[in-house]
């Protein structure tokens, strides 16, 4: 049986972008100098007995970090809706459901909460990307009133179907589409994929489905991060 | 007590740091490394996570390392900061610098592709009357091409083509998949030839200088690693007009410290080595540092499905592989647009369609993605940049980076050639693609910005006279016969050839003849 696998196509990229990342060496490392140990300061040389003694070694207990199960946010909380506006957001919602509705035992947008993750990812965006959503978002609601007299999120899938197909395009990374509305279409098309696929709703349905889980990459720590950063 | 002088001062710990590290300690001669960020730990800084346990669910975080494309929020502490060490450039002519300041650099991430550049690209302006010829040709360094690839470990198949140098393979007499095969056919009738990739494949996992060149130069006892050290200049001993050493700052801390040594070394990438040559004012009586900044076109490509392999129908005899088609253009023939050549890196793949290839959405498009599951043939270009004085670096006086080391500006942007000639690749994969049966899905016709290839050249330039050149034919400084520059900065054009194996053999070449010059005592 062929496997179908929703799981395997989801956009973002699961280990590094760079290819061939071999990574089962371990690097040398520098080698330790060992600490000064701490001396007195004090004008007359101190007695034995008040002599401040060398810093003792920190003893090991061989201390092993306790395992804290625990989970994100988004399982028992809520996004607050913080960029878009309630007519913005609608529409955003019904754009989510007809691209990407539940399909299978798999979550659709509006059930992974994708319409409130891109809210909130378009908030903190470089200001081209929110103008972007913006006039999209807005274009899309103006077209539906203009050809049905409602809102976008009112229209139904037949409706959707003539204001979004005319938009659709083929595309590759890093390259989609120039013009205006169709870039919003697509883009806006892309992130609601991910922000869905992405989601844990979805893992856990792959999971369940006995896919596998998806998304799952190494994920590179800040790396000796310069103290500077935190002054 | 620190030593008072050090033999040899390498700054830049990737490939070509790497390799000037093994030679000169393998010959007893003793170096310290400085670079300017930290040593990887695989164990404790990296750790397997699903995208939905990360901050931006596997968006890259809005903002951060905009023009690192290849960045991803799984990778993205891997990166140079941009805000932590900014360039400049003119906002109509984006750049893409793409760095690695961890110990090993680029080389601990690169793509493995490995090619040897032929004297298509050495000699160059005798073919086509365009650019500068290299002082060297590939006999010069076919010897340490041959040794670079069995370090490295490459695998490849001797394909007899002077364009696509053979070498000192692993050699994969792999067989093509029958989805290849077809597409060779296709080849064959355009007088397009498709031969087997060629790649490092190193040794556990990693082709590094951290793994394949360091742990001999370690082994040695005659090697001195300091990570965390930004070096701000090469010092100079106003005298003799040597350089002496270099004045550097602790990453962390922002303390000043200075290093004395009777040599310098410079890998620190082509366009760090070039920024610590400018600041430093040296090694530049001919004008040209800084100029001549060439990289690779990256991003023209082709999406394919292979119907024979849909709806279930996809096996391992049909599809699967890869393939390269090296340049075949300006060859015998003249392309009526364009000079220089590219090549097409093709995969043949078993594996899920990106969605972006097709327009439809929901119940529509997930049943395309079942359909054409495993059926994809994908194409992508790397192409030839010419090499331009126009297209340059500079320092930005009015603006420093995070230890007050003033940046760099870069002005470089591509010409009708380059536009002309991704035209031309994405064409012609088109109708290799059609004429080999398969249904072209997707295509791009547009370059990735300049840079994105992380294959920046040139801009110090090698060359036999001084008035136009930077570096004499051994990575030598024309003008501070003990300063060398060993990495891609020395290059004087680019080819359309990923430039690891020729930094390396350029590197290993310019070591031995510093060792010998040492030898000697006229260094």
């Amino acid at each position: 049986m062929r496997r179908r696998d929703f799981v395997k196509a989801i956009v973002a990229v699961p280990v590094t972008a760079i290819p061939i990342f071999g990574q089962n060496a371990t690097p040398p490392t520098a080698e330790k100098t060992s600490e000064p140990q701490s001396t007195s300061t004090a004008a007359a040389p101190p007695t034995p007995e008040t002599a401040p003694k060398p810093v003792a070694e920190p003893q090991s207990f061989g201390f092993q970090s306790p395992a804290i199960p625990s989970t994100i946010p988004d399982v028992i909380a809520t996004t607050e809706q913080h960029y878009f506006h309630d007519e913005h957001m609608a529409t955003l919602r019904k754009l989510g459901d007809i691209l990407l509705p539940p399909m299978n035992g798999y979550p659709g947008s509006t059930q992974a909460s994708a319409p409130e993750f891109i809210d909130f990812l378009i908030s903190v965006s470089p200001v081209e990307r929110q103008k972007m959503y913006r006039s999209g978002l807005d274009r899309l609601n103006s077209e539906a009133h203009q050809q049905f007299g409602i809102p976008f999120a009112q229209v139904n899938a037949q409706q959707a179907d003539t204001l979004l197909r005319p938009w659709l395009r083929t595309w590759m990374v890093d390259h989609p589409p120039t013009e205006p509305f169709a870039r919003f279409i697509n883009v806006a098309h892309e992130d609601i994929r991910t922000a869905t696929m992405n989601s844990q709703l979805w893992s856990i349905a792959a999971t369940s489905a006995g896919e596998r889980a998806p998304g799952i990459g190494w994920y590179w720590s800040p790396i000796d991060p310069d103290v500077q950063m935190y002054v | 007590m620190p030593e008072e002088n050090v033999d040899v001062l390498i700054v830049g710990s990737g490939h070509s740091g790497g390799m000037v590290a093994k030679i000169l300690t393998e010959k007893g001669i003793s170096c310290v490394m400085l670079n300017a960020g930290p040593i990887v730990d695989y164990q404790k800084d990296r750790e397997l996570k699903p995208a939905h346990e990360l901050p931006y669910r596997g968006f890259k975080m809005p903002g951060r390392l905009p023009h690192v494309f290849q960045a991803n929020e799984f990778n993205a502490n891997t990166w140079v900061d941009e805000k932590e060490v900014p360039y400049t450039f003119n906002q109509d002519q984006p750049y893409n610098w793409v760095r690695v300041r961890l110990f090993g650099g680029r080389s601990l991430f690169w793509a493995r592709q490995s090619f040897r550049l032929s004297n298509y690209e050495f000699k160059a302006k005798d073919h086509d009357g365009f650019g500068t010829n290299w002082p060297i040709d590939l006999s010069d360094l076919a010897p340490y091409y041959s040794r670079v690839e069995g370090i490295f470990r490459v695998s490849g198949h001797p394909d007899g083509l002077p364009q696509y140098p053979d070498g000192n393979f692993v050699v994969d007499d792999s067989p093509w998949s029958g989805s290849m095969q077809r597409f060779i056919a296709a080849g064959k009738k355009m007088n397009v030839p498709v031969c087997k990739p060629r790649s490092a494949m190193g040794r556990d996992g990693l082709a590094s200088s951290i793994n394949l060149l360091l742990p001999d130069a370690f082994a040695t006892g005659k090697l001195t690693a300091v990570p965390n050290v930004v070096v701000r200049e090469i010092t100079v001993d106003k005298n003799t007009g040597l350089a002496n050493g270099a004045n550097f700052v602790d990453r962390h801390s922002r303390r000043e410290m200075s290093v004395k040594a009777k040599v310098v070394v410079l890998a620190a990438g082509c366009l760090e080595s070039t920024r610590l040559l400018l600041n430093s004012k040296l090694a530049n009586s001919s004008g040209v540092l800084g100029h001549y900044l060439i990289d690779n076109i990256y991003g023209p490509g082709v999406v394919c499905s292979v119907p024979e392999a849909r709806d279930g129908k996809a096996t391992a005899d049909l599809m699967g592989g890869g393939a390269l088609i090296p340049r075949f253009r300006n060859i015998n023939t003249k392309a009526p647009n364009f000079i220089r050549g590219y090549a097409l890196n093709v995969w043949s793949s078993d594996r899920p369609m990106d969605s972006r290839n097709f327009a439809a959405y929901g119940v529509e498009l997930q049943k395309k993605l079942d359909s054409y599951y495993g059926s994809g043939f994908s194409m992508s270009m790397m192409g030839e940049v010419l090499s331009r004085y126009e297209n340059h670096v500079s320092i930005d006086k009015n603006v420093v980076d995070a230890w007050e080391i003033p940046v760099l500006h870069v002005d470089a942007k591509y010409s009708d050639n380059e536009f002309n000639m991704s035209r031309d690749a994405v064409d012609t994969g088109v109708a290799m693609a059609e004429a080999a049966g398969f249904e072209v899905l997707s295509k791009n016709y547009e370059p990735n910005p300049p840079g994105y290839s992380i294959h920046e050249l040139g801009t110090s330039r090698m060359g036999d006279d001084p008035k136009t050149s930077v570096l004499n034919k051994w990575n030598q400084s024309h003008d501070i016969k003990n300063l060398y520059v060993v990495d891609a900065s020395s290059f004087v054009s680019g080819g359309w050839q990923n430039p690891t194996m020729t930094i390396l053999s350029l590197s290993m070449r310019a070591s031995e003849h510093l060792a010998e010059q040492m030898r000697q005592g006229n260094v």
